[in-house]
């Protein structure tokens, strides 16, 4: 069996003149959790769209599970952004109807949605029509009606997005066992906590373009380590500090001087040079960037070269 | 496309449709309209007061004479429908006379006006058929008269001008008269002309004084050559013309057979627009839910486009046999005849050879207007945005209605074989012709361009529903629509 469950080589999409999506590659392998992440307008929802069938590529191929998309539709499930059921019909046969579509029988179907239902403390809401139940538990109905068919690659598009923080750990365990249950998750994204938190691999898209693809810690990598510092005097001196590339005094409100470190550079010869002066710190500590920076930093440069290009 | 696929939706669609408040008032509505339509003219004409009518004669009297004796002709003839009607529910014809048997059977006719007359009139017959009530049989209720004879007030008889014409005529109140008619001195051809005065003519009050009076004048020219002819010469009666149709060689009654077609078509009309409707404000929904891409994950757009199609024509298909059955109800509950003159002229249109043609031009109507409600929900990301389209829509599509009258005028003539080739219109002329016999090769021809034009019509539609179904910007312009409509991915 091969490990690797989506493949996209060479994608682009355009609508009329604009190119959602450019030149597109990545792949994804069995058991992972992959995050999509992007600014909107990225092309993320497109991307994810193409990869269901729903949209056709322009350019480019697209093999999930091994063969086209026609072929492996009911093996797929997916979350979509904005969240849609029909209002007027039950949660359990809200769930057991798109499990049907998915290839299911209808009774099996009715078993397993109740039995989610009850799994997620919706067992006394599963004859409720979708209509009275609330934005929380309509979203949970949703996520269920994704996994229901015991797909083997789920997408999950803005799967946090409207959730309080109590559903958002709880979803993240759900996603976290699908995939020790070697399902196949990709989630867009654009809550970087979630994605530090559950990725393997992340793909970064901005304007349309892949901007990075690798593991959180190769996305760390991209930045340079950056060092935190307090103290009751003026430290701006450091910038003469070898392998130092910015200083950024305290602002408001809090005590820490950020040193940017440049590439390669752990932070010892700052360490030293505070020393040296005899630097009374009451803090010091070397961080790698968060995903955060790396994200702002990627998407920045992209709006940067589309400024520079226009 | 997987065929199971396209049945679990069709039968989400009929179950969503049907379980839906608007289809079981739908349901509701169509006996309401029948009586409405049917029932409610009839009651009311019932309840229609008598128009009263007075004559100046200035001729000597013969012309007033002439009035007076057809509107006595006019009430024994209601008498006679009507105790015909009575007895064809409450009678038992069989134990009857046979004159009398067949008399009420066709009271129509002239000889049974004859007959009538003869027996005695209203309480000879009535005397007659007391006998032979079926059981718990109801009273019979003698109808009113259309029109009564008043004499002129004395006033008016000496001097008929307008002053005396407005005094006299009906201004509110029962006892007011309705009409004044003024024969002048020498009245006849190319002599002075009679007046009809009245502040609102009604129920044909004109017309039959104007037939009274030609009959009058044809008789008066008829003495001047056959000075003994008989005041029972009855110049208003006509030739009693029965009317025959093969498809009616077993005698039974053809009186429905212009109506039966008819109905068909606008029936086909109403059931397409109104489930096509309810279609399009459910693609109109899927699309502001989002609601479609979760269905675009699991299917492909043909089959979710031809699940919902075939979900309507299931609808369709309820509508009309829970509508049929109530049709059914209320004829029964009307008279049992009401029921045999339909299900003979249903019969006679609906023969082995015609049926399947009815059943395809059904179905193509349905798909080919359904498909372009499910085009236009599709291009829509509103109600508001579909109206847009729709007016235009309908306007096109409402267009056969206006053309019934000329169509069935002359069913196989220019107008109707030229409109039964516009592909979107041939279903509906068609289902109106199909009675009429027209030839076997527009039969043929038609058919086979009602099935293209509607697959046509559905891959158009999976077409412009993959395109449109995901947008959410406004609906396009007109130019847009247009290279929308036709962009093939």
């Amino acid at each position: 069996m091969s490990d690797t469950i989506v493949e996209l080589s060479h994608v682009t999409k355009r609508f009329g003149d604009f190119t959602a999506v450019r030149d597109l590659s990545f792949a994804l392998t069995r058991g992972s959790i992959l995050g999509f992440l992007g600014p909107n307008g990225a092309g993320k929802t497109t991307t994810l769209r193409m990869m269901l069938g729903i949209l056709p590529p322009d350019e480019g191929t697209i093999r999930v599970l091994g063969k086209s998309i026609g072929e492996v539709r009911e093996r797929i499930g997916y979350l979509p952004e904005e969240r849609g059921l029909y209002k007027r019909m039950r949660a359990d046969a809200a769930i057991a109807y798109l499990a049907t579509l998915k290839g299911m029988n209808r009774a099996d179907a009715l078993v397993k949605a109740r039995k989610l239902l009850d799994g997620f403390g919706l067992g006394e809401f599963q004859r409720v029509r979708i209509e009275g139940l609330s934005k929380g538990m309509a979203q949970k109905v949703q996520l269920l009606s994704a996994v229901v068919h015991d797909p083997e690659f789920v997408i999950l598009d803005e799967p946090f997005s409207g959730l309080d923080p109590v559903n958002q750990t709880e979803l993240e365990a759900f996603i976290r066992n699908l995939a020790a249950e070697g399902k196949t998750i990709l989630f867009s994204t654009h809550t970087m906590q979630h994605a530090e938190r559950l990725c393997d691999r992340l793909v970064i898209l901005a304007k349309g373009s892949k901007r990075f693809e690798g593991t959180l810690d190769e996305a760390r990598g991209l930045l340079p380590r950056r060092a935190r510092l307090a103290a009751e005097t003026d430290l701006s001196f450091l910038t003469s500090v070898p392998g130092v590339e910015r200083v950024t005094a305290p602002g408001a409100g809090s005590p820490y001087w950020t040193i940017d470190l440049r590439e390669g550079d752990d932070g010892r010869a700052l360490l030293a040079a505070c020393f040296d002066r005899k630097v009374p710190l009451t803090h010091f500590d070397v961080a790698p960037p968060s995903l955060f920076d790396v994200f702002v930093s990627l998407v920045g440069q992209a709006h940067a070269e589309e400024a520079v290009a226009a | 496309m997987t065929m199971h696929r396209t049945f679990l939706i069709a039968r989400q669609e009929f179950i969503k449709y049907v379980t839906r408040r608007g289809f079981l008032i739908s349901i509701l509505m169509f006996p309401l309209w029948i009586v409405v339509v049917a029932v409610v003219p009839q009651l009311t004409s019932g309840n229609d007061s008598p128009r009263i009518l007075t004559v100046v004669d200035q001729t000597g009297g013969s012309y007033r004479e002439a009035i007076r004796n057809a509107i006595g002709r006019d009430n024994e003839s209601r008498n006679l429908a009507a105790i015909a009607h009575y007895s064809g529910g409450f009678i038992d014809l069989s134990k009857l006379a046979p004159v009398t048997a067949q008399m009420l059977a066709h009271p129509d006719t002239q000889a049974s006006r004859r007959a009538f007359e003869n027996m005695g009139g209203l309480d000879a017959v009535r005397a007659q058929i007391a006998a032979h009530m079926k059981p718990n049989a109801p009273g019979f209720t003698e109808p009113m008269p259309r029109y009564i004879y008043a004499e002129p007030p004395p006033g008016l008889a000496r001097n008929p001008n307008p002053k005396n014409i407005g005094a006299a005529l009906r201004t509110e109140g029962p006892s007011e008269i309705d009409a004044v008619v003024v024969v002048p001195p020498g009245f006849g051809p190319g002599a002075p002309e009679a007046a009809f005065w009245s502040n609102a003519p009604r129920g044909g009050l004109k017309e039959f004084v104007d037939n009274a009076l030609s009959d009058a004048l044809r008789l008066a020219a008829i003495r001047a050559v056959a000075p003994n002819v008989s005041d029972n010469v009855m110049l208003t009666d006509g030739a009693d013309l029965e009317s025959h149709s093969p498809a009616h060689a077993d005698g039974s009654s053809n009186a429905f057979d212009q109506g039966v077609p008819i109905a068909l078509a606008v029936i086909l009309f109403v059931v397409s627009v109104m489930n096509s409707s309810v279609l399009l404000q459910g693609v109109v929904e899927e699309k502001s839910t989002r609601m479609i891409e979760v269905l675009l994950s699991c299917a492909t757009p043909r089959e979710i486009t031809t699940g919902k199609l075939v979900g309507v024509i299931a609808v369709a298909i309820t509508t009309l046999l829970i509508w049929g059955l109530v049709l059914l109800a209320m004829m029964l509950l009307a008279s049992h005849e009401t029921v045999t003159l339909a299900m003979s002229s249903l019969r006679a249109i609906a023969t082995l050879d015609t049926v399947p043609l009815l059943l395809l031009f059904f179905l193509c109507g349905l798909l080919i207007y359904g498909s372009l409600f499910l085009a236009i929900g599709s291009m829509a990301n509103s109600l508001a945005d579909a109206q847009s389209l729709l007016g235009p829509s309908m306007l096109i599509l409402m267009l056969p209605n206006l053309m019934i009258a000329g169509v069935m005028a002359n069913p196989n003539g220019p107008l109707a074989t030229g409109l039964s080739w516009v592909p979107i219109y041939t279903p509906f002329f068609m289902m109106l012709r199909i009675a009429s016999h027209p030839p076997a090769w527009q039969l043929w021809g038609t058919a086979t361009l009602a099935i293209v034009t509607t697959i046509l019509m559905i891959i158009w539609t999976g077409r412009v529903f993959a395109n449109n179904v995901l947008t959410t910007e406004r609906p396009p312009a007109l130019g847009q629509l247009i290279g929308r409509l036709l962009r093939r991915k």
